[in-house]
């Protein structure tokens, strides 16, 4: 059995690593639309996570979890994003507070912060999952960076989605996922917070005739 | 065996891997023309067209202008010879090759360097505005590109314990140690297949298939070259793609290749390489059939992005490994 979880573990942590190379994509990708299919691709990377991580441990509520992964965030949270920016017509390039190339430094300093927090602990955890946690914690950290480097709405759902898989593999690393219960009401929450961030961006669209979210700091008359 | 005859073996091989990479490599650049003429739903010319392009080339005149100096004749002997020397130093079918003494991984990245530095200033030789620009565009690639390329090599140089490539196929084919170590290993990969698409000028980066002033950095450089000098750097360009294919083929995935000198082995070590270097070109293909060339002030953007997934995964290994 051991070359067995040997495998089990290296495939986990392969499809880990991919999530946080779809973090990296995101970041240095320009094109709103774009973003949202990394999103997407990045939450099916989640899912064979999840679903691996399930298979290997006997654990079948993952199951359950990884395929709302799939429904909710690799299909219809994308289709509700594509149509706000369909309706903003914010497809061209994004507007950034902070400049690619310095904004993958920092996503790399962000990382290395993440890994180092997380070394400690990881002899504790389990082996199948040894890398995932801080991947995990790296992720939700680019997520937060995400939502502060960037000005259009739009990009700041993505990056509190990009937190909330951090999150989700945080979870499935740490403790073999969390009860089911609790991961339906997780799902429910997003998929509210998705239509309500949308609504919100169309109302910000209405008001300031942009989704540049710098401009709510502003007072007007 | 006697020690005479191991070298003979050795001389052999080593002179089988330069046919092989010699005759693979044009095979290579026409397959990926072919890829994107079937996307764009041509026919695409033939299999064997840039055969007989280098053949055309090879027996045309060469037409150098009086204002060039030696640095312009001799640059497409050197562009040759050095890229040659590095694909001799790359496993390609066996994974010990027999030059292995002679150099690791980097002196196959400053073997290329040096080709890349010639041709920059082989651009600037003739004079001509198209040269200067290419060389200068060339410059920002090249030096974007190195520190990618090199960090990556060692992020899987680290999990083998030497920098030598022999070394590291060799203990990866034969998963000597826990040598494979997915999360570093791919971030490596995917620096390198960045690297890979911008040192060997291919779509994101730069367009082989254009003349456009506006947009080209290797066809600029090499504008003012003509018969054999264009074959050879020609020839040169195709061993550079083949020698990246290879590199990622072989260090991330060398299963298949052989491990000891039987000629069973090593025929099906060709095949295999040439089944996994077909696939990457064809990845290739497609890649620059999707995707637009970048603006040039973009092109730091992705090599950034190389620069620092090779660098997170040497901290990788080092701090969760370490």
């Amino acid at each position: 059995m051991a070359i067995h979880t040997d495998m089990g573990s290296q495939l986990v942590n392969l499809c880990s690593a991919l999530l946080l190379l779809t973090c990296f994509a995101i970041i240095a990708q320009r094109r709103l639309s774009a973003c949202v299919d990394l999103f997407a691709l990045q939450s099916v990377f989640l899912a064979v996570t999840a679903a691996l991580v399930a298979f290997l441990t006997g654990a079948y509520h993952i199951y359950i979890a990884a395929g709302l992964t799939v429904v909710i965030k690799a299909i219809v949270l994308p289709r509700i994003l594509k149509a706000v920016i369909e309706r903003l017509n914010v497809k061209r390039e994004l507007e950034l507070n902070i400049n690619i190339p310095s904004s993958l430094l920092v996503c790399g300093a962000l990382v290395i912060l993440a890994f180092y927090i997380t070394q400690p602990i990881i002899s504790l955890g389990f082996l199948l999952t040894q890398d995932s946690l801080a991947i995990a914690l790296a992720i939700v950290l680019i997520g937060f960076f995400i939502m502060i480097a960037r000005k259009k709405a739009v990009t700041q759902v993505i990056g509190f989605l990009v937190i909330e898989n951090g999150l989700f593999l945080g979870a499935t690393a740490a403790a073999y996922g969390m009860p089911l219960i609790v991961e339906l009401g997780v799902f429910f929450d997003i998929l509210v917070a998705g239509l309500i961030i949308g609504v919100y961006t169309h109302r910000l669209q209405d008001t300031f005739d942009s989704v540049d979210t710098s401009k709510l700091t502003g007072l007007k008359e | 065996m006697g020690p005479v005859s191991v070298m003979i073996e050795s001389a052999l091989i080593t002179v089988v891997q330069m046919v092989v990479a010699l005759t693979a490599s044009p095979f290579i650049v026409g397959l990926i023309r072919k890829v994107k003429a079937r996307l764009q739903c041509r026919q695409g010319p033939g299999w064997l067209q840039p055969y007989y392009d280098l053949a055309k080339l090879f027996r045309k005149d060469v037409v150098a202008s009086t204002h060039t100096s030696w640095i312009f004749t001799a640059t497409p002997y050197i562009l040759f010879a050095s890229t040659l020397t590095a694909v001799l130093l790359v496993p390609i079918f066996l994974s010990k090759v027999p030059l292995n003494f002679a150099g690791d991984a980097i002196t196959v990245v400053y073997l290329l360097a040096l080709g890349t530095f010639f041709l920059m200033l082989a651009g600037l030789d003739a004079g001509s505005a198209f040269g200067g620009m290419g060389s200068s565009r060339e410059a920002i690639v090249a030096s974007l590109t190195e520190p990618a390329m090199i960090l990556s090599i060692f992020a899987v140089g680290l999990t083998a314990g030497s920098t030598n490539l022999s070394t590291i196929v060799h203990k990866t084919a034969l998963l000597q140690g826990i040598v494979t170590d997915p999360p570093p290993h791919l971030m490596a990969l995917a620096a390198l297949f960045i690297v890979t698409l911008a040192e060997t000028g291919r779509v994101p980066v730069d367009n082989p298939a254009t003349h456009l002033e506006l947009t080209m950095i290797h066809e600029a450089m090499i504008l003012e070259y003509s018969g054999r000098y264009l074959a050879l750097i020609e020839w040169a360009s195709a061993l550079k793609l083949l020698l990246f294919l290879t590199l990622m083929s072989n260090i991330f995935a060398p299963w298949g290749i052989a491990t000891e000198r039987e000629p069973v082995w090593m025929i099906l070590g060709v095949g295999v390489w040439l089944i996994k270097i077909c696939g990457l070109a064809v990845l290739i293909g497609v890649i620059e059939s999707m995707f637009a060339k970048l603006r040039l002030f973009r092109v730091t953007d992705f090599l950034g992005l190389a620069f620092i997934l090779s660098l997170l995964a040497i901290i990788f290994f080092y701090i969760l490994r370490g």
